[in-house]
């Protein structure tokens, strides 16, 4: 059965291995009050690299009992990026995650060549789920945070990663849109070419476990009544599972609106580094956070 | 449905009517030949514009009577292609046809914004219709003759030009394949962006009264069974009516392999006209010939 709602990711990793995340400078109160939640709900234990003072601190602060923690002090910020990095490389931790860091430096220990977790050729992008009030189930977005511009070759590989986070969350066959500001068939727009070919690739199996079609406009992508009015013939339009969106500015525009006018709920991911990377905003809720550490979880081998 | 250029010839000589034929610099004896005979069966009248004692010696040395053609004296090649361009764009005849004119001439006098036939921002291209003995209905191909590099306009104009030719066959839904070297997209080839395209036209219905599907080889598009093989689920499933190649070169090969090894005919015609124009290739069949101007009754 694939699951509906955010919270239901929870129910799916109780009945799996525990996995263990390891904590970038995790050290302040969101990070630490998200991974000690998660601990609490029994779906990950979490090895925290940091600044030890700041973690004890944060800990009587938010009344979090520290001793279910494992511990690494390290108080340099980029040193303990690294070591997170590596501790994943001996195969210590299956998750990574962000805490009171740069987005900067989190990136860099992640791609860097000798200590990182990205390898050789692979590509990172942002895979971001949404629940959404009024919408009656998950909705998988992609790229909202990290590629700009998407070649053809990076929409490919955006959209295998949104397959696969959509496969995560029990979705049989996905149905994903790719999507452009009409569903016609043009190669005036490069969002509706591109979103041509991909569509042709799916259908050749050279993206797999999908229904993929594309241009479709974001109304005919997730409403029936659009679908129905217009007699649109797609075995996607009107329920997607994923949306692959052709630029950041449309994406990033996409997940505020709902966040921030609807009061829409998330988790977030980023796809393409040897374990699934938790890049949560330091503004980011405790809830999201919790989310995210969820769906990485669910994505970690 | 018509599976063979000679039931196309019956086609046209059933519809009972006599087409006007205008052929420019008419003094050619390959022309002459296939005018008569289809005039003989009886599905087309002449005007041969030309030099008229050239026209009159060449019939007559062929065992012509050129008292079966009207003929109009112009003895300047292009001022005889502007005469029979003329002829046909006021109605005073349904079909151009080139005689012993140069074709970039014909073609320039075809194309002239004022007083050519092709309506502005037309794609002008080629289709030609393959009776190939080995394959069991008419292949229709484009474009053999005219756009070296097809862009994807000019794509899509040779993609419905091919189709609405195929419905005047009977085939109501003709199954178009675009051609490549294997079924597989991929962003090196040019062509596979516009065929992903195409297939998206289709499906939106931007494209209309055919299935499309490409890149496809020749084998799985006119194999069943090397799509059983190969198991690549396709409509076309080895059963295509028209193939669309990426470029002229492409095209032009098959249709001459065809001619030279596996005994094909064929029946070609320009397209963007808007009144049907006959353009032949000195090397081609008197057969082919004959089926070109039977070809151009049945599209008037």
């Amino acid at each position: 059965m694939s699951i509906t709602k955010l919270d239901q990711m929870f129910d799916i990793l109780r009945t799996k291995k525990k996995k263990r995340l390891v904590g970038a400078y995790t050290v302040d109160g969101h990070s630490l009050g998200a991974i000690s939640k998660a601990i609490d709900l029994g779906i990950v234990d979490a090895t925290l690299i940091g600044n030890i003072d700041l973690i004890k601190a944060t800990c009587e602060e938010e009344k979090i009992d520290i001793n279910k923690f494992e511990i690494i002090d390290e108080k340099v910020v980029t040193v303990a990026a690294q070591k997170a990095c590596l501790y994943i490389r001996e195969g210590k931790g299956d998750l990574i995650m962000k805490g009171l860091l740069g987005t900067d430096i989190y990136m860099h220990a992640l791609l860097n060549k000798e200590s990182g977790l990205v390898p050789q050729g692979a590509m990172l992008s942002h895979v971001t789920v949404m629940e959404i009030p009024n919408f009656d189930k998950l909705l998988v977005v992609s790229d909202v945070a990290i590629i700009p511009l998407p070649d053809l070759k990076q929409k490919i590989e955006i959209t295998n990663n949104v397959i696969k986070t959509c496969k995560a969350l029990n979705i049989e066959l996905p149905k994903i849109a790719i999507l452009a500001s009409s569903e016609s068939a043009t190669d005036k727009i490069p969002a509706n070419a591109d979103a041509a070919i991909i569509t042709k690739m799916a259908e050749r199996g050279q993206i797999k476990g999908a229904l993929v079609d594309g241009p479709l406009s974001l109304d005919l992508s997730i409403d029936k009544e659009a679908v129905a009015i217009k007699n649109f013939k797609s075995p996607v339009a009107g329920d997607a599972d994923g949306i692959v969106f052709p630029n950041i500015e449309s994406g990033n525009v996409f997940y505020k609106t709902v966040t921030k006018l609807v009061k829409g709920e998330l988790a977030a991911n980023v796809c393409g580094a040897s374990c699934p990377a938790i890049l949560s905003s330091r503004s980011d809720s405790e809830q999201t956070k919790l989310y995210s550490i969820a769906l990485a979880a669910l994505l970690a081998k | 449905m018509i599976t063979t250029l000679d039931q196309m010839v019956e086609q046209v000589k059933g519809l009972n009517k006599k087409f006007k034929v205008a052929v420019a610099y008419a003094q050619d004896a390959n022309t002459i030949e296939a005018i008569a005979q289809a005039i003989n069966e009886g599905f087309i009248e002449a005007i041969m514009i030309g030099d008229a004692d050239k026209i009159t010696a060449v019939a007559q040395e062929a065992k012509i009577n050129p008292n079966i053609f009207q003929i109009i004296d112009v003895k300047d090649e292009v001022a005889a292609i502007q005469k029979a361009v003329e002829m046909v764009r006021n109605g005073e005849a349904d079909i151009l046809m080139k005689g012993l004119c140069g074709t970039d001439k014909f073609l320039r006098g075809v194309i002239d914004k004022e007083k050519g036939l092709l309506p502005p921002k037309a794609t002008m291209t080629y289709v030609c219709a393959l009776e190939i003995p080995k394959y069991h209905k008419l292949l229709f191909v484009t474009d053999t003759a005219v756009l070296p590099f097809p862009d994807l306009k000019q794509k899509t104009a040779m993609l419905n030009y091919s189709v609405a030719m195929a419905r005047r066959f009977g085939i109501e839904t003709p199954k178009v394949a675009l051609i490549s070297a294997a079924e597989k997209v991929s962003p090196h080839f040019e062509s596979h962006s516009d065929y992903a395209q195409l297939c998206m036209m289709a499906k939106r219905g931007q494209i209309k009264n055919c299935i499309v599907d490409g890149p496809l080889d020749i084998f799985l598009a006119c194999d069943k069974e090397s799509v059983a093989i190969k198991g690549v689920p396709t409509p076309i499933d080895g059963d295509a009516d028209v193939l669309l190649f990426p470029s002229l070169e492409a095209c032009n090969s098959f249709y001459k392999g065809q001619m030279l090894w596996a005994g094909a005919e064929l029946a070609g015609l320009i397209q963007g006209t808007i009144k049907p124009v006959v353009v032949m290739s000195r090397s081609e069949s008197h057969k082919s010939k004959y089926y070109c101007i039977a070809l151009s009754c049945l599209m008037v």
